[in-house]
Order: C-alpha cells, then sequence, then structure tokens
C-alpha cells in the first residue's frame, strides 16, 4: 500500500490573526516495506503532515493517495484507511482510558466490528509484538511505568493489523535505554512485514533504522533521499536546526583531513570499520 | 470540530482601545450597558450604535467579528421580537388576519427590544474583543479588591479565572489531540443515537480527565515551589496606572450619556 501526496497545504486557522502555514506544497511518496523517516526542526510541520495519511485531515488543496485510494473524496471509507494505517501519535501514552491493558488494545480492533475471538487473538499478538509481559493483561493501564503505558498505546494500534505504522516521535520522553528498546522494538515490527514511517528530529536514530528521510523545514520537503544522501549536506542542516549523526562528523572530518573514508559512511559499525582499514595504510597521497 | 474557537476572542492590536486600561475599559462597557437601559427612544439608540460603531471601526477589529457575538443569541432576539409585535397591542392597526393583529405600538415595543439586545451584545463585544483575558482579569481583580476587606475572595477568584483562561486552550489543543489518536483506532464521534455518543465520549473524556488533573498537580507544585501563597502582601510585576486617555474615554462615555439623557427629554421616537 503505498503512499503518495501531492502538493499539499495546509493552513491552520486561515482567515484569523493567528494564521498558520503549517504545510506548503508537499509531495512524497512511501513504498511498500520502507522503513521512513521524517525529521524536521519542532514547528516544521511533522505532526500536521502525518495527520494526513490516515485522513484526519482531507487534503485541500493537494492530494493524498493510499493504496490507490483518495483520502480527499468524500466517498472513501475512512475506517478502512484506518484499519491499513495505523497512527501513533506523540506521546501516545496520554490516549489510554479503559480499566485493563487488555480492554485497552481491544478498542481499536473492537470499534473494527471484528469477532470476539479475533480480538483475543489481536490483543495476545500485539502485547506479544511489543514485548509486554502477558501477566499485564488484567492490570489498569495506569499502573504502568512510563515506557510501559507507551508499549500498551503502539500495541492498541498494531491490534488494528496496519499495513503502514506512522509513529510521531516514538522515542521522546524515554531515557537511553528505553529509547534503545523501543527502536529496536519498531525494528522488529518493520521486519515483521510493517511498513514504518517514524517522525523524529535526532539524526542520529533516523540514521540507525531508516531506509529513506524526508526533511521538513518550514512546511517544505527541504531534502529527501537515502540517509547517506542526506547527510551530504551537513552545514545546511545545521542552518535548519538539525544535526548529521557524530558518526557522520567523525567520518568527515577524517575524510577531510585525507583518509580513505567514503561519502556514504555514517554509520557506526561502517565508520568503525573503515577507519580499522585505514589503520596502516596512512593518508591519501601521503 | 473543536479547531478555530479563540477564546474570549481577543482581537490583538494597538489602538487607542487597546491600550486603555482594563479597568477603564471594563467599567465603560458597565456603562454603556447602564445607558442601553436608560435610554427610552431610538434617538438614543441611534446615539450608542454611533458610538459603538465608531469606537469599534478605531480598534481596527473587523466588524464582521463585532457581530459574531449576535449568532448564539439570534434566537433570543427574534424570539422576542415576535413576542412583542404579537402580544403588544397598542396604537393603530396595521395589519389583521386570523386571530393575528400587528399594531404600530407592537412593532415599535418589538423593535425596541430586539435593538436594546443588540446592542447590549455588540457593546460588551467590544470589551472581549480588544482585551487580552489576562488582563481582563488583572482589571477585575483591581475592581474587586475593596471587597476583599469584608472577606471576598478577589485575588483568589482572579488568580482561578486566569488560571482557568490559561488552560483552556491548552485543554481544547489535547481534547483534539486525543480525539484524533481515538479516531486513528477507529472511533466514531460523529454518528449514532444520543446513547452512543454519550458513551463515545469515555475514550475521549477519561484521558482528557486524567490529563487535567495531571497538569494541575504539576502546576500546583510549581506555584508552591515559587513561593505563591495567595493574594496578601503580594506585588504585581505590570501595576495598573491610569492614563491621561482613560480620561479621555471616560469623558466620551459621560457625554455619551449626557447625550441619550437629552434625547430621552427631548426627541420623541
Ligand atoms: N492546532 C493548531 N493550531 C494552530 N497552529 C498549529 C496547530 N498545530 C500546529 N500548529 C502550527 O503548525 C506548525 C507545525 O506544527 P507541527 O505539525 O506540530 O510541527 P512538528 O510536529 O514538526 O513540531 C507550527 O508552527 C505550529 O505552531
Ligand atoms: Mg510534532
Amino acid at each position: 500500500m503505498p503512499i503518495e501526496i501531492k502538493h499539499l497545504t495546509h493552513v491552520y486557522m486561515p482567515g484569523s490573526p493567528f494564521e498558520a502555514r503549517a504545510l506548503n506544497d508537499i509531495c512524497l511518496d512511501i513504498r511498500d516495506g520502507e522503513f521512513i523517516g521524517i525529521i524536521g526542526h519542532t514547528g516544521s510541520g511533522k505532526s500536521t503532515l502525518i495527520s494526513y495519511f490516515n485522513g484526519l485531515e482531507r487534503a485541500k488543496p493537494g492530494t493524498v493517495f493510499v493504496g490507490g485510494v483518495d483520502l480527499g473524496s468524500k466517498d472513501t471509507d475512512l475506517i478502512a484507511v484506518r484499519r491499513t494505517v495505523g497512527l501513533v501519535f506523540q506521546y501516545p501514552e496520554y490516549q489510554l482510558f479503559e480499566e485493563t491493558v487488555e480492554k485497552d488494545i481491544a478498542f481499536g480492533p473492537t470499534n473494527l466490528g471484528l469477532p470476539p475471538e479475533e480480538i483475543e487473538r489481536r490483543v495476545v499478538h500485539a502485547m506479544q509484538l511489543v514485548g509486554l509481559d502477558p501477566s499485564r493483561a488484567k492490570k489498569s493501564p495506569f499502573d504502568l511505568s512510563g515506557g510501559q503505558k507507551r508499549r500498551v498505546a503502539i500495541a492498541g494500534v498494531l491490534a488494528m493489523d496496519p499495513q503502514i505504522l506512522v509513529l510521531d516521535e516514538p522515542a521522546a520522553g524515554l531515557d537511553p535505554a528505553g529509547r534503545h528498546e523501543m527502536l529496536e522494538l519498531i525494528r522488529d515490527i518493520h521486519e515483521s512485514g510493517v511498513t514504518i514511517v517514524m517522525v523524529s528530529h535526532s539524526m542520529d536514530d533516523v540514521g540507525k533504522y531508516c531506509d529513506r528521510l524526508f526533511v521538513l523545514s518550514h512546511g517544505e520537503v527541504a531534502y529527501q533521499g537515502a540517509p547517506a544522501e542526506v547527510f551530504v549536506h551537513g552545514e545546511a542542516l545545521n542552518a535548519i536546526g538539525l544535526d548529521v549523526p557524530e558518526c557522520a562528523k567523525l567520518a568527515k572530518r577524517l575524510r577531510d583531513a585525507g583518509f580513505d573514508i567514503p561519502m556514504d559512511a555514517y554509520r557506526l559499525e561502517d565508520v568503525a570499520g573503515y577507519i580499522i582499514d585505514n589503520i596502516g595504510k596512512g593518508r591519501r597521497g601521503a | 470540530m473543536i479547531k478555530n474557537v479563540t477564546i474570549g476572542q481577543y482581537f490583538p492590536g494597538d489602538s487607542f482601545v487597546h491600550r486603555l486600561d482594563p479597568r477603564t475599559k471594563l467599567l465603560a462597557t458597565i456603562a454603556l450597558i447602564a445607558v442601553v437601559f436608560v435610554s427610552t427612544g431610538f434617538a438614543g439608540f441611534a446615539m450608542i450604535a454611533a458610538f459603538v460603531l465608531l469606537t469599534a471601526l478605531s480598534t481596527g477589529v473587523h466588524l464582521k467579528f463585532l457581530f459574531k457575538g449576535l449568532k448564539p443569541i439570534m434566537f433570543i432576539i427574534i424570539f422576542t421580537f415576535i413576542l412583542n409585535l404579537l402580544f403588544q397591542q397598542t396604537g393603530g392597526v396595521l395589519l389583521q388576519f386570523w386571530i393575528i393583529k400587528i399594531t404600530t405600538g407592537g412593532l415599535k415595543m418589538a423593535s425596541f427590544m430586539a435593538a436594546r439586545l443588540i446592542l447590549l451584545v455588540v457593546a460588551s463585544q467590544l470589551l472581549t474583543l480588544t482585551t487580552s483575558p489576562i488582563s481582563l482579569t488583572d482589571g477585575l481583580e483591581s475592581l474587586m479588591r475593596p471587597a476583599s476587606k469584608i472577606g471576598f475572595p478577589a485575588h483568589e477568584i482572579a488568580m482561578m479565572m486566569s488560571i482557568a483562561l490559561r488552560f483552556i486552550p491548552t485543554l481544547m489543543d489535547e481534547a483534539d489531540k486525543i480525539m484524533k489518536a481515538q479516531k486513528a483506532r477507529g472511533a466514531n464521534f460523529e454518528t449514532g443515537n444520543i446513547i452512543q455518543r454519550a458513551r463515545a465520549m469515555i475514550p475521549l473524556l477519561v484521558p482528557l480527565f486524567v490529563g487535567a488533573f495531571r497538569r494541575a498537580d504539576e502546576l500546583a507544585l510549581a506555584m508552591d515551589a515559587r513561593c505563591y501563597r495567595g493574594g496578601a502582601g503580594r506585588t504585581r510585576m505590570n501595576q495598573l496606572k491610569y492614563g491621561a486617555r482613560d480620561l479621555i474615554a471616560a469623558l466620551a462615555v459621560a457625554a455619551l450619556f449626557a447625550l441619550v439623557i437629552l434625547a430621552n427629554r427631548f426627541c420623541p421616537f
């Protein structure tokens, strides 16, 4: 189910003194099975953009197609779209409301009108996917830790069995260990066959996990492409409030100093490998 | 949906009226409301309307916003108009059919009442459009302060009002976010009968209340940490001060008052 967005513009509160243009002529496409990163400074329009992915906002002007279905059309079955595209908002733990973890995760599938056995199966499966111990099923979600709550919230979306999972800053507000676990968890979900769109403002995170990036700045796509292609614009990225990963910076400094390190090295393992290769070889031309 | 709601409908600006002391604006609004009731004829109303319109024009606020406030009470205005039209039976008969009899007195009374309601709303609209909610509560607190001598909690009420005003947009924002999140899980807030709709609100209201309590807790802690202990002995950063323009405004309102009283006396309409 590819997502195709063309010339999307979004203006908040048009015609009022508080008018704000959050998106400006956005064009992007997401293909099946990709792990996409959307990065940008706070206020660059990331959250606004993803609310178009499952028809929470209707495009005008512009078009949004998901799997060939026009989300702007009045006849589109939005429930079907929301079944295909799962959206996990920022701080999703604040949307929990049920008495037990199990019931909260079942909210989505119940809304889809699935039979009870199927709901039960999906709840168990989703809990397993996000690494929640089955013993927590009957607990109140409000008694869990922050990181665990977030897992429940993500399980609640996964239980809809989406083909595309969109996550808005899934690692925000977690400690380094929780952050790492969360990102690994998303990688696992990706490997189970779900297309992932991850919103982040950490270049390190998107560099490590994503196949392709869209860099947003002031509501426009400033750069796009594979991480290596994007990280080449080091200075320009700094100018729009973003940073390249530490490893990419190191690689660039070594390259500038004359060491033989290719342009597309930015992952820790790659850069380490090239440094080891360089040891003993000395500088080019030296 | 919840979008596009501006609380207190404050319209930022830098006009003469915007820069008036909020106490002046509050008192002037009360005076305007009083003068609307004092006026006994259309001549007075015409003067008040001219005053309000000219003031509104001078603020740079779009007149459209001035009349927006009428929308919610349009029903009441129309209802009052029709009741007066039908049941006030004085003067010559204008129209008569079946059991309905419309008289000149009825028409006059109906128009008078409708005009009075419209003027009341538009005049108070002028206050909320040109005064930010925060300076409005500051003004209220300052005006209520004498009453705190007899134990009236003026500061506490003003503080509660400003906190509420400060958090209403935050809560609206949060409600909007939660609603979107639950819709993304297939929740349906828009269709169904009244019981289904009420049930559909649970996934919105529970997180909203949990969030509101969490915020209240955090705010109380933060205020405590900065040694907040109520109104006694508390000074403020922005002192309210009356200036020359407040005097001008007061004189203008007083002049309007005098003119309306003269109109009541000498003008038959
Ligand atoms: N509900 C809203 N009303 C008005 N303006 C908004 C609203 N939500 C976001 N904005 C504005 O739109 C812009 C983009 O916001 P957002 O999409 O939340 O950015 P990001 O997620 O990248 O931080 C910001 O300038 C923000 O102030
Ligand atoms: Mg955001």
